[in-house]
Order: structure tokens, then sequence, then C-alpha cells
């Protein structure tokens, strides 16, 4: 039944929505973020995306582009302790909260790096590290809510998570060291 | 030379270019080697370094090393064949004895002993009690010697550093952040770059290429913030601008115009088209008299196995930057190959390579021959034109579709066994790759794009077993599409071939596969590695497949090996892996699980074990993936994977448990061990699973699909499964047929002859009359009504009108809302205003083209008109001329429109209920009059008018709900999600996406109470009936279907939002597909909106965003997807 010649509300906003992406925005508005602990504040386009901006304007590193469409987590970065894909995410949408990227990880007063870094860095769970950043970003997470994983814990934690070296086993080992790491801060 | 300079010893080579080093060391005795091969992402850093720490006899911690520069480092070809640890470390190797020999002389004189009597340790000459540090040694050096081929180097018995658990040196910093990749560089003064590709995705030969840009419209973009130029050279055509996201938004908006490019032969038909191809054969081993013995052989085989073509698919796409500097560039790169590089780059801007400097910084993980080096060209070129440092990233896309795909290949094999031996064996080998020219030279028309073959067909192409009757034959051959080496190279395809082969020969002979291998070897350190791997992998000889069964579950155990032979023919041994690898199948879903794969590798001596650890669990895994999951899809021109949601490899849940063996031979030189362990993997996995089923794969990948047709066909197995359904293809819409079948009633013609009596323009009220009250309710009024959205035109001032409104009739365009008085409202009165709103026609009697939603508006009531009409009167005025409507079709839109509106327009006003409370009332008549929730949520009947009930409509592609009857009862609304979702666009049961999420945010400015009667009165329309049963007001379940490549595709491109880890993510889906409109609307084109257009909510709400998926797939995977994404969530509706 397509009978819906007429035109109509929603045929126009599709319309301009098209036109809207096509040309892309031109105001800018003002961003207010924590970024790992600190407040920052930047004038960014009108829909751009929070990746961008950490990496461009923010300067910051960590999270990585891959593929732009949420599929290999390579830009994960903690959103008020979530983790949540940068490359998709509208940097608007993150206005006032907490952003938390690889670099926010480490001790801000002895640069000593997080638990879940030194579980990494223990058992080598990188090979090249392009996906690295995702991987302990969505572990730090993981380890919050359930600190003491099992392998099937981290492997479903981690099954959105792209690496193409194959480093798979090295990561959960770490994520394993990570919890254990966290166990004995905690009791110490 | 900066590092002979600086240097207090240096140990250099004479190049053509003058001295190249390979070991330094500074005053304080720390030394740096140089290498001219690269970190692929391996960690060969770390080795390289032991190698020079241990020669040196100084700790690890006093070496660097430096890899790939074209300035600082030798030229030792390109990163390939696994040869850094074989062949290029040796001159490091050789250097650092060399430098320490010096060393060794020098401590030996300052400490008066006698010369080849001192030990040196730790960075120390000692003699007796004396000691002197390499630190005091080279004070006041300037010492180069001249490389040495020939220096003896340690007794690797001797050794403390090499062979011993050595951590990564790259990963803190990577941990941190803190590592700069190539990505991360940012170089003083650069731009950006963004490239577009031509239509000819992937390929490389043929006369269009580099002759197929028609044109471009530079005008069109020049005004667009930060544009800096549009360059073109032939077919490369890229734009720089200040920012990237302004690069990439001005090539988006970049008009151009391309050739399309003759379609590829039938890449469905992947072994014929190969076979089919233009080849040299290349005939590598005559042994014995083939012919004969097949001839005479008890049994004889023939059998093809086929390969696909798969993505290297590293993580992070490609970065370059480069910088003209006059002339004397400076690239900085990902690239595998810095001098091959720095060759292309030379001819593609006509320089001598000399002047061009390639400084190499890591990238993502490289696999082979991927597109670091193509966009090294790009950014060379771009920067050429403008003068200044320009990056450029590519795109995921762009780096799907353009890189030199890990080739597919067809291997056929014929063989005879003689007294159960294999007596005879013949395989060809068709490999249609070469070394993938750079495509800046290609695009540019800097070289010829004729189709050029390579020799790289012919890796491990000789089986390593003793057969007294061979013919080898490699089919040299250019490729199809863009294709190069990738981990593995064509040993990895041949080897499946020759390894399934053997297995089935062993079942021909009734012999267990390893015990028929081993009777077929004669080199002693091979039988060792194969016996050992079985004993230690508990391999369970068989003669035959076993068949084991639990339930719906088979299970199987295979058994493979093979050398990586690589190089120009006979080429180089790397290091040999066996693999065991025990697999259980699935016999309902086909499904194939790698429980365990045990590796044992002999790589001689043993540089770094955890490193070569690593290695082994990556080729496993990599390859694994490959082999059960990957394959390149083609339409008629070009691949089809733009990103991983048409190309799904295979993550966490799939990896299997994985065991090493390490065979020790330290005597041994090192071997390679980059790609060893990938190369038996098909053959291991395709004998294991005929050892559970009886089923033999001889094309990879081993999808679910094929094992559940093969089981059914090789078997005899009862097919499991229907087969998929087959769906009509979604019907076009016959929009011409419409219009025919309508042309009784609305013929319609440019909107010129007044119909109706003109109301003279009046000077309406000062704002200062209208009290505030009815300006507040005119503003939301408005806001209900979403009256800007189609009143401001695209780029436009708002309320002014403009905007383009296609019909199938033509194009109309919306009015200035604003008091202008020449083009606007401003000289309308409440009495024009008013006509206009409920009979659809302007001041001047025209009649009003019914988009203009008049049939909800005609039922606002008095109070509420004057309130609008007192809001618009205080906009700002804009001059803004309304531009004429385009119709087709000259002819009389008196008849149409009036004989429509008398047919289908009913202009009474809104009259209550009596019968239900005041809220409910107050309710109904923000929905139907100013709310005009009809105009997309009623059906429309074949003229167009809406029909009585809003029970759900398709809108121009989206899809707009049922709002009463038995569809809209099993949402679960109720009165407090009605208000949460009208207010907020969210709810627990619903999350406004789309054009909805738009009038959301229009709704803002409308007040609670209005809000709440809205949700009062649409709660009582999708409230249950009382007669309709309890189980038809439920949403049901997702349904389970078996594994696919649609299922495949929706893990890969959907699940990490729409079946997500954290739900509380800011990016993953609020509600579960299960409600979601698009999903259970009557056709998928509401959901194919979503996925060409994406969604993205206003800024202002807290809504969710979906990336657009338009060219992401084929129209074959497009149509799979829709259909499994409807039958598994809304598996109570008709399938589409």
């Amino acid at each position: 039944m397509h009978t819906n010649i007429l035109l109509t509300l929603g045929h126009i906003i599709a319309q301009s929505r098209k036109l809207m992406a096509k040309h892309g925005a031109k105001m800018k508005r003002t961003l207010t973020i924590t970024l790992n602990g600190a407040e920052v504040t930047a004038e960014v386009p009108e829909h751009a995306l929070l990746l961008d901006v950490l990496r461009e304007t923010f300067g910051v590193n960590g999270p990585k582009y891959g593929c732009g469409k949420a599929q290999c987590g390579a830009c994960t970065v903690l959103v008020d302790g979530v983790p949540a894909r940068a490359c998709v995410l509208m940097a608007s949408r993150v206005s006032g909260a907490r952003v938390t990227t690889l670099e926010g990880l480490v001790d801000p007063e002895t640069g000593a790096l997080s638990p879940v870094q030194q579980g990494f860095l223990d058992c080598e769970g990188a090979q090249c590290g392009y996906c690295l950043n995702g991987m302990v970003m969505t572990a730090t997470a993981l380890l919050k809510r359930r600190p003491d994983p099992n392998t099937e814990d981290i492997v479903q934690a981690l099954r959105h998570n792209l690496c193409r070296c194959g480093t798979h086993k090295e990561i959960i080992a770490s994520v394993k060291r990570a919890a254990e790491l966290m166990r004995k801060r905690a009791n110490a | 030379m900066p590092d002979v300079v600086s240097s207090a010893l240096a140990v250099v080579i004479e190049g053509p270019n003058g001295p190249q080093t390979y070991i330094s060391l500074d005053a304080k005795g720390r030394a740096t080697g140089f290498n001219g091969h690269v970190d692929l992402g391996t960690g060969i850093t770390t080795a390289l370094a032991q190698i020079v720490a241990e020669e040196l006899d100084l700790p690890l911690s006093n070496v660097e090393i430096v890899l790939g520069d074209t300035a600082r480092t030798p030229d030792q070809g390109p990163t390939i064949a696994s040869e850094t640890i074989q062949v290029a470390a040796i001159p490091l190797r050789k250097a650092a004895a060399q430098a320490r020999n010096w060393l060794a002389d020098r401590g030996a004189r300052a400490l008066n002993a006698p010369l080849g009597q001192v030990a040196l340790k730790n960075g120390v000459v000692h003699w007796k009690d004396t000691q002197r540090s390499y630190a005091d040694l080279l004070l006041d050096q300037k010492v180069t010697l001249i490389y040495d081929p020939d220096t003896p180097t340690k007794d690797p018995k001797d050794y403390t550093i090499v062979g011993t658990k050595t951590p990564r040196r790259d990963l803190e910093d990577k941990l941190r952040g803190a590592h700069l990749y190539i990505h991360d560089l940012h170089v003083e003064g650069m731009v950006h770059g963004h490239v577009l590709r031509p239509p000819y995705a992937g390929r490389d030969s043929g006369d269009f290429v580099g002759r197929s840009l028609i044109g471009y419209d530079e005008r069109a973009v020049q005004d667009m913030p930060g544009f800096i130029a549009v360059v073109r050279e032939a077919d490369f055509l890229g734009v720089v601008a200040e920012t990237a996201a302004q690069a990439q938004a001005i090539a988006e908006a970049l008009p151009t115009r391309w050739r399309m490019p003759p379609n590829l032969p039938d890449m469905s038909k992947l072994a014929d088209t190969i076979r089919h191809q233009p080849a040299t054969p290349r005939v590598l081993d005559v042994t014995g008299d083939f012919d004969t013995a097949l001839v005479q052989a008890d049994h004889v085989k023939s059998r093809s196995y086929v390969w696909p073509y798969h993505e290297h698919g590293s993580i992070g796409p490609s970065c370059s930057i480069a910088d003209w500097n006059g002339a004397q560039p400076i690239i900085w790169s990902g690239t595998q190959n810095p001098h091959v590089l720095r060759g292309d780059l030379a001819e593609l801007v006509g320089l001598n390579a000399e002047a061009v400097e390639i400084r190499r910084y890591q990238a993502a993980g490289c696999y082979g021959r991927n597109c670091a080096d193509d966009v090294g060209a790009d950014a060379l070129l771009l920067s050429r034109a403008v003068g200044r440092p320009v990056r450029v990233q590519l795109t995921r896309a762009q780096e799907h579709l353009w890189e030199p795909k890990g080739a597919a290949q067809v291997m056929d094999v014929q063989g005879g066994l003689k007294k159960a031996r294999l007596d005879a064996y013949a395989i060809d080998t068709w490999y249609p790759s070469n070394r993938a020219p750079n495509l800046g030279l290609l695009l540019t028309g800097r070289v010829d794009p004729a189709p050029r073959p390579a020799d790289m067909g012919d890796r491990t192409i000789v089986p390593p077993y003793d057969i007294a009757n061979k013919r080898i034959t490699v089919h040299d051959m250019a490729p199809i599409v863009r294709a190069s080496w990738m981990r593995g190279v064509s040993a990895l395809p041949n080897t499946f071939a020759h390894e399934s082969f053997m297995d089935e020969m062993a079942f021909e002979a009734g012999e267990d596969p390893v015990a028929f291998r081993l009777k077929h070897l004669k080199d002693p350190r091979a039988m060792d590695l194969v016996r050992r791997t079985a004993e230690a992998a508990g391999y369970v000889p068989h003669n035959g497949p076993r068949l084991r069964r639990e339930g719906r579950m088979a299970y199987g155990q295979g058994f493979a090996y093979a050398t990586y032979v690589h190089g120009p023919f006979p080429g180089t041994a790397a290091a040999a892996a066996a693999w065991v690898v025990d697999v259980a199948v699935d016999l309902e879903t086909g499904e194939t699980t790698l429980s365990r794969v045990f590796v044992g590798q002999d790589q001689g001596l043993v540089i770094n074990p955890d490193g070569v650890r690593q290695q082994i669990h990556g080729n496993v895994i990599q390859t694994a993936s490959r082999v059960m999951a990957e394959e390149i899809t083609f339409d008629e021109i070009a691949p089809t994977a733009q990103s991983w949601a048409a190309y799904p490899i295979q993550t966490f849940p799939a990896v299997p448990d994985i065991k090493t063996m390490l065979i020790e031979r330290p005597d041994e030189p090192p071997l390679g061990v980059g790609e060893s362990a990938a190369v038996p993997s098909a053959a291991a996995i395709a004998n294991a699973i005929f050892d559970a089923t009886g089923v033999r794969m001889r094309e990879v990948p081993f999808t679910p699909e094929k094992l559940r047709r093969d089981l059914a066909v090789q078997a005899g197995g009862r097919v499991m499964l229907p087969a998929a359904q087959t769906h009509p293809a979604r019907k076009s819409r016959k929009i011409g047929a419409l219009v025919a079948a309508l042309g009784g009633v609305l013929t319609l013609g440019a909107v010129s002859v007044p119909l109706h009596r003109s109301i003279p323009p009046t000077t309406p009220p000062t704002p200062a009359t209208f009290s505030v009250e009815t300006l507040a309710r005119g503003k939301e009024v408005f806001a209900l009504g979403d009256c800007a959205v189609c009143h401001t035109a695209e780029g436009g001032v708002k309320n002014a009108g403009g905007r383009a409104v296609p019909t199938p009739f033509g194009t109309v365009y919306t009015t200035n809302l604003t008091p202008d008085p020449e083009t606007g409202l401003g000289r309308w009165s409440f009495e024009a205003f008013e006509r206009a709103m409920r009979h659809g026609i302007s001041r001047e009697g025209h009649t009003l083209y019914p988009a203009f939603p008049y049939t909800s508006f005609a039922k606002i009531d008095g109070a509420d008109m004057y309130a609008l009409y007192a809001y618009l009167q205080t906009l700002p005025a804009v001059s803004a001329p309304t531009p004429k409507a385009q119709m087709i079709a000259p002819a009389n839109l008196r008849n149409g429109v009036a004989a429509w509106n008398w047919l289908y327009h009913d202009a009474t006003p809104f009259a209550p209920n009596p019968a239900q409370s005041e809220v409910w009332n107050r309710g109904k008549y923000l929905v139907e009059a100013a709310g005009h929730c009809s105009g997309c949520h009623a059906p429309r009947n074949g003229a167009g008018a809406e029909m009585p009930n809003m029970t759900g409509a398709v809108v121009e592609g989206w899809y707009a709900p049922p709002l009463e009857g038995l569809a809209s009862v099993q949402m679960n609304w109720d009165e407090a999600s009605l208000f949460a979702y009208l207010r907020k666009g969210h709810a627990p049961n619903a999350s406004a996406s789309g054009p909805m999420a738009e009038v959301i945010e229009s709704l803002q400015e409308v007040p609670d109470p209005d809000i709440r009667a809205m949700s009062v009165y649409l709660a009582s329309l999708m409230a249950p009936a009382t007669e309709s049963l309890p189980e038809t007001r439920a949403l049901p379940r997702e349904a389970d279907l078996p594994p696919s490549r649609a299922s495949r595709l929706f893990e890969s491109a959907c699940a990490s939002c729409h079946d997500p880890v954290f739900a509380d993510s800011l990016t993953v889906a609020r509600i579960p597909l299960t409600r979601a409109p698009a999903l259970r609307a009557p056709t998928s084109e509401a959901l194919m909106s979503v996925l060409n257009e994406g969604l993205r909510a206003p800024e202002g709400l807290d809504l969710r965003d979906m990336p657009s998926f338009r060219g992401e797939f084929s129209d074959a995977d497009l149509t799979e997807l829709t259909q499994y994404l409807r039958a598994r969530f809304a598996p109570d509706l008709p399938a589409w």
C-alpha cells in the first residue's frame, strides 16, 4: 500500500536530514567536559564526533579511528564510567560528562599504570596495539562491574572489539591479571 | 649521515649514496642498531635489540633500534616473507660483533691485558680485577669501521639475552596512549587531505585505469568552510582543507562525473573465472614420469581446492603525512617497504630517489601489502599542490575497497596411489596477484595499467614429501582485482591443497594420516617435528573418519604440516609448523568450533620465546578466521565490502584454546616465524571436519551453510534445515501508475489561477496589541504543529519558507511565515490566515497543495488559531520570495484540488465528546488539530487522503507506527510511557528516532498539561480491547535462527549496538529490535531508510544516533539481512 503520494512532514524532515548530512554543519557550539579529571572547554562544530574532538581538539591519542561505525571498538572511551564508541557519538551528547581515555587511567599523582594497564603490560596483551585502547577501556568497565570475571565473562565483554593481529589469548590473560592486581591493591 | 658523525663508534657499509650505518655507539656506551626492515606490529624491535645486546655484551636497556627510515637505515628490501630475523638481522648481528671486537681490543690495551683475554659483560671490559666501561673507551672517539661480513659471532651456547623471555619495549607507551603511531603524528603547519577514488574500486589494470574522470565542479565547494584546494591529476582527485572533517565534507559534496568501468568477470564462479584468465604456466618441478605413473596407479584422484579473496583488514586504515618541502619531500609513513616506497614516490613526482625521505612510524598491524604506500602518494600529490604538509587518513571504506587483496587461488591436484604410497602428484596453481603497483602511479597514469603477472604463486608449491613422480606448475597471471601478498602468501592455499590431498590419499590407502605422511618424509628434522607434535598433542591415529557423535555434535581431529618457503623459487625455508586441531561440528546448524589448536614449530634458534609464541597465536587466530569465516564478495564492478559490516571476522567467542610447542634447536640459525604457523591451518581444519563428519571441505571458508549443504549431499545426511525462503523482491513504487490512476481526480498544473476570492491586504495588529498569554500559546501551537521544519529552507532563514517539496506531480515550495509585507504574512489579515489554515486557500485565492495539512488544521479552535496568527506576526520579518512551483503536466488545478477537497476535506470544527473527560477531549483536540498526528500515522487512500484511523503508515520511506488498533496494543503503551515518550523522546518501551525525534524536539515548547492530555487520549486509543486475547497483546520474543551469512553480518555490523555488552552505553540502542517500528512495518522500506540514512537525533534530546550504512552491503546481502532481521525480531509478522 503505497498511497502516500502527498507530501508530509516525515518526508520533508527526511529530505532535510539528507541535505544536512551532505553539506555538514556550519554552526559551532561550546563543549565542556571533564576529560581525564580536568575540565576542558572548546568550540566545536555542530554534529562533531567525540572521537574527532578528543584527537584533534584536545590532543588525546589513546582512542583510535578504526571504522567510524561502532564495529571495531578502537575508539572506545568511558563516559561516566561506561564504554561508548566515540566514532559514532556526537560530542554534544557528552556535554558535562566525565570522559576517560587511556591517558586518564594512569594514577595522576604517581603516573603509575592502572591495574588494567599493568595487566596488559604483564601479559603482553597487544601486538600492534592499535586495538589496545578499546580492549583496555572495555576491560576497565568490565572489571568495575565484575571484579572476578571468568574466561567466558571476558570473552563476552570483548566480543565486539576486533583485533586483527590475533592477540586474543594474551588479552584474556591480561584481563585476568588485571583482576588479580585489583584484588591485591584492594587488600593492600 | 648524522648518526655516523655523532657516534663515537660506527659500523657502516658503503652504499651507492654514501655510508649506511648498521650499529653505532655513543660516548656513553649506548648502542643503536639500524635496520631497513620495519616493525609491522609484531614487536620485532625487541628481538632485534636482544640480538644487538647479546653480541655487544650490553644490557638490553642500553640498546635502541631504528627501523625503516630511509635517511638512516640501509635498504634491506621490503619487510616480507618473515625475513627480518632470518635475513635482515644477520648484518646487524655481525656489525654488533665487529663493534664488540673493537671494544675488546681497545679494552685490552687500556688494561694492559693480552689481546683476546679480556671478558666483556654488561658494557664493561674486565681483566682480572681491573675494568674499563665502554663509555670510558669511547670517550672522545670518532671511529668508523667498514662492515665485515666475515666477522665471527658469539657461540649460541654462551647466549644470556637471546633466547630468554623479554618484555616488549613499546608496550608501556602504547598502554599510556603515548606511543605515536603514524595516525597520531602532527607536523607543524599541516593541513588535511581527503581523496576521492574512482568507481573502479580495487581494480588496477585495464585501459580505464587513470582515464575515467570526466570532470568535477570545484565552484560548488569552494565556499565551504576550510576549503583550500581541489587537486586532480588524471584519475587522482583529492581535496585539501584546514581540518580533516572539512576535507571529508568537501570531498563528499564535490560533484564529480566518472565513466563507469567495464564489468568484472563472474566472480561468483571464482574457480572457473580464475582458470580462464590469461596465464603463463611455469613448470617448477618435474620428477620421474607423472603421466605414466598416474596411468599405472592403483587409485587415482583429481581434486580442486579453492581459496577466496581476503582482506588484510588492518584495524587502522592507512594514514600518511607528506611535506613537499621545496622538492625535497619528506613522507611520514606506516609503510612495509620504506625503500621501495621512496622509489615509487620519486617516480610519481619526477624526482631522484635520493631527494625523497621516508620516515617510518608504526601503523596498525600489517599482514601484507595494504594501502600504507598508496596513502603516501596521496599525501605527496596534495602537498605538492598546496605547498604545505598534508595529512591524509583513508576511510575504512577506502581501505577495504582499495587495499590489494589477499589473492584468491585455485589448486587443481591429481595424484595416484601405488601400493599404498603416493606415487604420482601434480599440482596446478593459479594465483592472480602481483606486487600491487602504487595506486598513485596508476591513478595519475605514471605507470601503464597493463595487466602484470608476478611470480609469487610458487611459495611452498612443492610438497615436502618424497614422491617418485611429480609435476608442479604455477600459472603466473595478472590480478583480476588488485591483489598482493598477504600472510602466508600462496604457501597457505598451496598447503591447503597438498595437506588436504595427503589426507584424502591416506583415506584411500586405509592408513592413518600422520603415519601416511611420515612414510613419505625423508628429512629427519621434518619427521621429528611431525612425530613430536602428534605425540605432544595427544593425536589419536585413525584409518578413515571416526565420525564420533554425541547428540547433535560430531567431533574430529585433523593434522597438517608445512614448511613455509618464501622468496623466488626454489626459495628459502622459514620455520616449519605442524597443527593438530580438534573440532566440534554441530550437525544441525553446521557450525564448526575449533576447540583446541596444538602447534608444534621448528624455528631453529629462538630469539624471544614469548615473541615466537605470540606469533603462533596470532597466526592461528587470524588464519582460523580467514578459513572459517572470511571471503570477499563482488558486484558486477568491484568488491562490495566497505567495512567489517559485510566482511565479518572472528572475534573472542571463536578463539580456540591454543597450545604451542617450540622445538629447541639452539645450534640452528633462527628462522622467520611471522607466517609459518598459519600455513597448515586450512588443511588441518578440513581434515578434522572430515574425521568428524566424513564431509570433505575443499573451498574456503568453511561456513555453516556450506557444511549444512555438504552434510546433506556428501555424507547422505538429512537436510537439517529448509532452504532459505525466497521472497519476491521489494516492489518499487509505481508512481507513474498512481499518477495515471489519479489523473481523473487530480490533474495538476501551475498554481497560478486564483480560484477563490482574494482577501485584501491589510496591516495586521502591532505585536504590542497581543497579550503575553496569547503569544505564549501561539508559540506552543506553532511547536505542536512543528511548522518550522517545513517552512525553513535548507540553509535558509528560519520560518522564511522556500523549502523544495518534491511531489509526484512536480516541485512546490513552502511559504514564508514571517510577517514580511511583500513576501510573507505581513499583509495577511486573520481572516485570510484562518481561511488558509482551514480550507487550504491562500490570501490571493490560490488553492494550496494539500501537502499543507489544512485537513487537520481545520480543527484548530478559534483561540489557538488566533494565538498562532499572533505569534507569527511577531516573528522577525524576513524578505524571502517563495519560488514558483514547477509542476509537470500543466492542466486544470481547479477541478483537481477542488474535487479533492469536496471528497476528502472536512472543515467542521473539532467537537468534544461529552462522554469523555475534559483532559481526554483536550488530548484528542491536540492530536487531531494542530498536532496533525494523522498526517503521518494514518494510512491514505488511493487519492492521497487520510483514512479515518491512525493504524500506521509508511511515509516517504519512514514508518509511522499504529496509534490505534491491535498492533499498537502490543507495544504496551500507557499514559505514563506516552508522556515520557512525548516529553523526552524515550520511554521504557520505545525511543523516538528519525522524523519523530524531530517532532519530539519541537514538542519541547509544548507545556506538560498538553503533553499529558495527548498521552491520555492516545493511551485510550491503544488500550487493549476487552475481547483481545492476552497473548496477542504482547510482542513475541526474538526467534532463534540458524547461523547464516546474514547472522554474521548482523553480528559484525549491528550487534555492538543492538546486542550490546554494556546496555547503558551512550552508543547502544535503547530499545530491543523486537520493538523497532521499522521491523514491524508492512515492508522493508522503512528499515532501508534507517540503514541508508542512519539516525541523527536532535542534539538537545537525550536520544541515540546511528551511523549510515549506505553502500555497506551488496543488494544480495541487503536482501538477506533485512529478511533475517524481520524473521528474527518480528517473528509473528509475515516475512518480507
